[in-house]
């Protein structure tokens, strides 16, 4: 066998940030928006009860500003949400799956197929209704280090699933 | 013992009834303490509950001493072990038999540990663990230590190796016992700890004390002594100082006390010894615990040190293994450690690491601004603690806290770097204490870019790097280094195929 120990260019390397990043299902955006409506109508529903019970003076007089408050809450949340929503993006590369998401705190994330233990592809009922699928990647490593991509066709995980199945079950 | 080759099912030492008996029996109390307390205090009281009379009572609790021996026995009886081939053999159990295989290739460590009990009737514990959840851990609670020792040896040595002869063994496997501490330098390593930890603590217990008593204090006419400092006259300000500073020195003293105390507890005869491949850990006061490091499983060291120890030329390294519990973790560190000792270990547990390798480079000065808003933040609660306990007169701690904060952001930054090198990476960090990551590049199990909106326009990011048991960042570099370094270090992972464990 011949040896060669050539040297390395950094610039040469594979670059992460030329990596074409797929967006997740434009479907998952309705999961988002249902969710969260959810949890504002909970919280609606709760505050409209409160006016109900308490019969304090005092609490009727404040209960327009918490509600506006409230309504702000909501409105910026579906904004950051929408907004976050684009920067939720994945990539599968040879040796690697790439995922980048968080609109204020940015985070790309990348875990080599060989430090993969296994993959797990779940589906919510609400996930199954937009025919969508959450694909987990656990490594070995802290709870830091697992990927979980939410809001992949159904197809599209199955896909990924398989191919890093087979290369994880290849390497050992 | 005769039989030693453990081809044969053994029971432990006879002695391991005691440790058992002991064992259950704390941990009855233990579930039964209130209960206890709460009959001791009325029997106490009015001499009988209903028809129990205290003789009952005693009665009552020497059946249940007799229940756990005989238990303990029964459990004893019940337990037997051997080796055959490959594989390490367990039956438990008094009524429900349980029958444990563990092939030795999945055994992920074999500790050798001793607590008070088992030191004073000299027998030791050896607990085998193999990677999963806790329930897969086995503990043998009393062997005696040569036997300990060579089943340790046993377990540890893979079937292709497997030798006739015993001696042959012990004769290309010389244990050399490579650093031992001396109780000075651990004198010194208690001394030089970082105090603020055990100086919170007992101003926090002293303040509990304090309200707990607050009415014995009053009773005492402590008040009025209080009530005169308000005057405010020369010779009650002089009083005043002395007080604090009596106080002052008291609390510092204890804290030293605790420190050395604690650190001669759990340091106690810390002993490196140097095997082939591995390195083992002998320490401990109370419970002795052995612990050996394999170089494969390590996925990162952390050296601390700080002013004071560098002066005495101590420092501390803590190894992170992986497929090791949690509890177990925080004994993998080797305190008191010369500098070229610490090197040489270092080197050992990393093969050809060398710290001046690869270039040292900086985080952008943005790392100030952030350590600053920590600052400015943790100030804004301390004033306003202070307000709204002792008014506006305690506005007067900015003086000494503006010059604190800035010292800590300077320093904070100073002491930051990192260092990529061909094969590790190092991270440089601390304030108080100067704290040195190192972890091997193909060890690294994800890579993750973070950046925050604010930091975009600056073109700022930071790097975070998992390996199996813990997550470094590299913090506040610019985007462009951070990307380099990002290709980089997963090009490293996926081009060469190495196992991370």
């Amino acid at each position: 066998m011949t040896f060669t120990n050539s040297q390395i260019h950094v610039e040469d390397l594979p670059h992460v940030e030329d990596v074409e990043l797929k967006p997740i299902s434009k479907a998952y955006l309705k999961i988002i928006v249902l969710n969260t409506l959810l949890v504002y109508s909970i919280i609606f529903a709760g505050l409209f009860g409160l006016k109900y019970l308490i019969k304090e003076e005092e609490f009727h007089d404040n209960f327009w500003y918490v509600f506006l408050g409230v309504l702000g809450c909501c409105i910026l949340n579906f904004i950051i949400a929408l907004l976050a929503f684009k920067k939720r993006k994945y990539a599968l590369r040879g040796f690697d799956v790439i995922y980048a998401k968080g609109l204020i705190v940015h985070a790309l994330t990348t875990v080599p197929i060989s430090r993969i233990q296994h993959v797990e592809e779940s589906r919510s009922w609400l996930a199954r209704q937009f025919n969508l699928a959450t694909l987990k990647i656990f490594t070995a490593g802290e709870a830091g280090s697992d990927l979980s991509i939410k809001g992949l066709p159904h197809l599209e995980a199955k896909r990924i699933n398989d191919f890093i199945s087979s290369e994880v079950n290849g390497n050992n | 013992m005769e039989i030693t080759d453990f081809s044969q099912p053994i029971r432990q030492s006879v002695k391991g009834i005691i440790v058992i008996f002991a064992f259950n029996l704390v941990t009855f109390i233990k579930k039964f303490f209130v209960l206890f307390i709460a009959f001791g205090v009325s029997i106490l009281r009015s001499k009988s509950i209903g028809n129990v009379t205290p003789i009952m009572m005693l009665l009552g609790f020497l059946a249940i001493l007799i229940i756990i021996l005989v238990y303990a026995i029964l459990k004893y009886l019940n337990f037997k072990f051997h080796i055959s081939n490959d594989d390490f053999h367990l039956a438990t159990g008094i009524v429900n038999k349980d029958n444990t295989i563990i092939p030795k290739s999945k055994i992920q460590n074999v500790y050798i540990k001793q607590n008070f009990l088992q030191q004073i009737i000299n027998v030791v514990s050896v607990k085998i663990e193999t990677a999963g959840d806790k329930k897969s851990e086995i503990e043998i609670s009393a062997l005696d230590k040569p036997t300990a020792l060579l089943l340790k040896k046993k377990l540890f040595r893979k079937a292709q190796i497997e030798l006739s002869n015993d001696e042959e063994i012990a004769l290309t496997e010389e244990p050399e016992v490579f650093f031992k501490v001396t109780p000075k330098r651990l004198l010194l390593e208690g001394l030089s700890q970082n105090h603020f930890k055990s100086f919170l603590l007992i101003i926090t217990f002293a303040f509990g004390l304090y309200t707990e008593f607050k009415d014995v204090l009053k009773e005492l006419e402590l008040e009025q002594h209080v009530e005169g400092f308000t005057e405010l006259d020369e010779a009650t300000i002089f009083n005043l100082i002395i007080t604090n500073v009596i106080i002052v020195i008291g609390v510092v003293l204890i804290s030293f006390l605790f420190s050395v105390v604690k650190t001669f507890i759990i340091n106690f005869n810390l002993e490196v010894v140097e095997h082939q491949k591995t390195v083992e850990i002998n320490k401990g006061l109370f419970n002795k615990v052995s612990l050996s490091l394999t170089p494969s499983r390590i996925q990162n060291l952390v050296i601390t040190t700080n002013r004071v120890k560098q002066f005495f030329g101590l420092h501390t390294l803590s190894v992170k293994q992986a497929m090791v519990n949690v509890k177990q973790q925080k004994n993998f560190k080797i305190v008191a450690l010369e500098k070229d000792q610490l090197s040489y270990l270092v080197n050992k547990l990393l093969s050809n690491y060398e710290d001046n390798e690869g270039e040292k480079a900086k985080p952008k000065p943005y790392y100030m601004r952030i350590s600053a808003l920590e600052m400015l933040v943790f100030g804004a609660i301390l004033n306003s603690v202070s307000l709204a306990f002792f008014g506006i007169k305690m506005l007067w701690i900015n003086v000494m806290f503006l010059p604190l904060a800035i010292l800590y952001v300077y320093v904070a930054y100073k002491k930051a770097y990192y260092i990529i090198s061909e094969n590790f990476v190092s991270i440089g960090s601390g304030v108080i204490d100067t704290t040195t990551n190192v972890l091997e590049i193909h060890k690294i199990q994800s890579v993750k870019l973070k950046q925050t909106v604010f930091q975009r326009p600056r073109d700022i990011a930071s790097i975070v790097i998992s390996t199996a048991s813990k997550s470094v960042t590299i913090p506040y570099i610019s985007k462009t280094e951070a990307l380099s370094i990002y290709n980089f270090l997963l090009y490293k992972v996926e081009s060469q195929d190495r196992d991370w464990m």
